[in-house]
């Protein structure tokens, strides 16, 4: 696309999307130093990612005032509003995953004080996966590549299928020895957290693709987190 | 009670309300010279019947002429040609056989500059009128009192309707400008500009005007000012070196336009 007349207008909206990508970032981060200090029981990581929210939110806060700035000043049109719309969008999306890096951490303090319990395998596979659909999601948007947004979109049901089956482990567990189930809930909301981020990321696809073409895309898609009903046939 | 207005994304062939849209003036492969410079390039173009039609593109694009065609202004200077078919109701306004008196009658036009006559506020309605038909005074002052009433200008000059129109505001100027042309009762308005020449709060008053006229007018607007033609229009056409490069609905025009032309000149991206 070319540039608009006003040089100042593509440099507030180059600034907008450097703001959401290191926002996105710092939230990829975020994901990945909540689960290491779960997975290494270290209370003191996790302390630093729960102080690290902070930062998120405050990016979050600077992306709604240059958005209403621009809204006020620059009166967009066209494909400049939706992305202006949906920077908004995107800020707030990621800033869900922040809050839920840093109640992971929360948790992992929970356990750390708790009775270990058997190693749950499929957590670590569920956030590798919420975290490689957020980095991807990002690119996508760096790129404004709607194609590969809508792929980030489409394997959210893989985690939601991560999800649904780690569920029915735990449950297992619990049963089987409820003096896990306190430490088994706090997994058990670790992994609902870790695929509410999938859920984010598909909203961040969705609005790449709005950005991109000036609508939502269409087509139900697949859901597998089947947590709260049974499967379809 | 304040009425509620449904917010209906107007479509081609239908009504916000449902009622069937009818084309009060059907362009089709439109032609326009000045002398040998051509103005206007094969121009098709629908204007639904008491809708406003918003024409945008940059200066010398050809909105403005395009206005002038469709009430045939032009026809006063000898080396202006237009070609194609210009159809009001269904009749050929370009075609010999269509009086001039007519369409003058039927299609009122408003330009970028007030222009009242240097006479009272009254005359400069009357004047209007009486170009066109001979009433009794009773009857004149009726229809002055209405032109001014549709134009919103009533209340604010009904004490002073002796007085030189020359003394009013530029905005009211422009609204009486506009009393001028309803005062005949046109069908159709067509506004060049309008606001240009005004500040934002007679800008504001003119636009709430447009949208109370629609009711009763066809209006099409030329205007540079975007967000004036996303507020007050329902259908927009983008032109640009003489030709119409997409027409359609405003909110889709502004939101997401079909072709990258109108993209890049709705967002500022050329000039």
């Amino acid at each position: 696309m070319t540039d608009h007349i006003s040089k100042e207008y593509d440099d507030e909206l180059t600034r907008l999307t450097r703001e959401i990508l290191r926002m996105g970032e710092m939230a990829a981060v975020q994901l990945d130093a909540g689960m290491d200090a779960l997975e290494n029981r270290d209370s003191q990581a996790a302390r630093t990612v729960i102080a690290a929210d902070h930062s998120i939110d405050a990016i979050e806060l600077e992306v709604g005032h240059d958005v209403v700035r621009l809204l006020a000043l620059r009166q967009p049109m066209a494909r400049d509003l939706r992305e202006i719309l949906a920077a908004l969008r995107i800020a707030s999306d990621i800033e869900r995953i922040g809050d839920y890096a840093a109640n992971a951490a929360k948790r992992s303090i929970a356990l750390n004080e708790s009775p270990a319990i058997a190693p749950v395998p499929g957590l670590n596979a569920l956030a590798r996966l919420a975290t490689e659909l957020l980095r991807e999601v990002l690119v996508a948007y760096r790129d404004r590549d709607a194609e590969r947004a809508l792929a980030v979109r489409v394997r959210d049901a893989e985690l939601d299928a991560m999800y649904t089956s780690l569920f029915r482990e735990l449950l297992t567990y619990m049963a089987e020895d409820p003096r896990s189930i306190s430490s088994s809930i706090h997994v058990l909301f670790i992994a609902k957290n870790l695929e509410r981020v999938g859920d984010h990321a598909t909203n961040i696809a969705e609005n790449i693709w709005f950005i991109v073409h000036g609508h939502p895309p269409g087509d139900e898609r697949e859901k597998r987190d089947y947590t709260t009903g049974p499967a379809r046939s | 009670m304040s009425e509620i207005r449904l917010a209906v994304m107007p479509t081609a062939g239908t009504a916000g309300s449902g009622e069937a849209v009818v084309n009060k003036l059907v362009a089709r492969k439109l032609g326009f010279h000045y002398g040998d410079t051509q103005a206007l390039r094969d121009v098709s173009i629908d204007i639904p019947e008491r809708r406003v039609t918003a024409l945008i593109g940059p200066s010398g694009c050809g909105k403005s002429t395009l206005l002038r065609v469709f009430n045939r202004i032009y026809a006063i200077y000898p080396k202006q040609v237009a070609s194609g078919e210009a159809m009001l109701d269904g009749e050929n306004i370009l075609g010999p056989k269509y009086p001039l008196s007519r369409l003058r009658s039927k299609v009122g036009m408003v330009f970028q500059k007030p222009v009242p006559f240097p006479m009272s506020i009254y005359e400069n309605v009357a004047y209007a009128i009486r170009h066109h038909e001979s009433l009794p005074r009773a009857q004149m002052d009726e229809r002055v009192e209405e032109a001014l009433q549709q134009a919103a200008l009533w209340t604010e000059v009904k004490d002073k309707l002796k007085r030189s129109a020359l003394g009013l505001s530029g905005g009211q100027q422009q609204r009486l400008c506009i009393a001028r042309a309803i005062a005949l009762r046109p069908e159709v308005l067509l506004l060049d500009e309008p606001t240009s020449a005004l500040d934002p709060i007679a800008t504001g008053r003119i636009e709430q005007l447009v949208a109370d006229l629609k009711a009763r007018y066809t209006i099409v607007i030329v205007t540079h000012n975007m967000q004036q033609a996303a507020r007050c229009s329902d259908f927009t056409g983008f032109m640009y070196l003489g030709e119409l490069i997409e027409h359609g609905a405003t909110d889709k025009m502004f939101t997401n336009p079909g072709k990258q032309q109108t993209e890049d000149y709705i967002t500022g991206r050329f000039g």
